[in-house]
């Protein structure tokens, strides 16, 4: 089993964040890996349960459950049901806290899942740094643009 | 009950700042606030369960049992046995999680406790912004900013 964990602040208040973050079906607005994504049998993205469907800029398709959702916490958790590339019984978390003294966000996105051996070191290597570093890299402009807007 | 929840982002790796929370008798060490402190009955201070027994600079004196600590997670829980606060049920955390861009540690400090209700906003303020802000403030001093 291979764990991941990252974390960053993004500086903007945790309500603009989430406000991001939260559409389940969302991720192909902010996320540059995510070319176009669609909420499987016309549910609503906030339904628990919900199945989102999504295409990679490579081609790749996937499909991913939404496992929690909490408004409260401002975190969600959800797994990969398909997928062409070799990722294992992979459920991930992500989860934001504001930084009460300065009005920014702590971001944290971990996730467990297993895989060939021979690909441990490149699963490890995407997961981390094209899914989870860009996504954050990407929201950071993204709100930083908004901010000026 | 009423609720106190205060971050803060600290320039130094988890493992550093933590080396320095643990130490459940170690406040006097970096928070400006607390003048001496000592355990009871010469228990050392990772024993959950002990109790410190400590004074602040204004001369208060304070008990608080040690109800959890985590080398793992990085947490430190204890609850209020005396004090001139006059709150009840007072259960506080101080977790520490690591931010992984750039080796720096997101803090977090929270409590929840009763008391008269018309003392509820009075002390929110003073545990949020005195003891826990004035904490965070001198950590991060110390660990450059």
């Amino acid at each position: 089993m291979i764990r991941i964990v990252r974390s960053t602040v993004i500086d903007a208040s945790t309500d603009r964040v989430w406000a991001l973050l939260r559409d389940f079906n969302g991720h192909d607005r902010w996320h540059p890996a995510v070319a176009r994504s669609a909420i499987e049998r016309g549910q609503s993205a906030d339904r628990l349960g919900c199945v989102r469907r999504f295409f990679l800029r490579d081609g790749s398709e996937l499909r991913e459950r939404l496992l929690t959702l909490s408004d409260l916490e401002q975190a969600f958790s959800y797994c990969l049901l398909e997928t062409p590339i070799p990722l294992f019984n992979y459920v991930a978390h992500v989860r934001l806290a504001p930084v009460t003294d300065s009005d920014r966000t702590f971001w944290e996105w971990r996730c467990s899942f297993s895989t060939r051996q021979s690909e441990e070191a490149e699963m490890t290597r995407m997961v981390a740094e094209d899914i989870y570093d860009a996504g954050f890299a990407a929201v950071r402009t993204r709100l930083a643009e908004e901010g000026h807007a | 009950m009423a609720r106190v929840y205060v971050s803060t982002v600290i320039n130094g790796r988890s493992d550093r700042v933590w080396a320095r929370l643990r130490d459940f008798n170690g406040l006097p060490s970096w928070h400006p606030g607390i003048a001496e402190s000592r355990i009871e009955n010469g228990e050392p201070a990772d024993k959950i369960g002990c109790v410190r027994d400590f004074r602040l600079r204004n001369g208060d004196r304070i008990r608080e049992k040690l109800l959890g600590l985590s080398d793992f997670d990085l947490f430190c829980t204890y609850s209020i046995l005396e004090s001139p606060m006059r709150v009840e049920n007072y259960v506080a955390t101080l977790r520490l999680t690591p931010i992984t861009d750039g080796d720096r540690t997101f803090a977090e400090w929270t409590a929840e406790f009763d008391c008269a209700a018309e003392r509820e906003v009075e002390l929110i303020a003073s545990i949020g912004s005195g003891v826990f802000q004035g904490g965070f403030d001198a950590l991060k001093r110390q660990f450059g900013g």
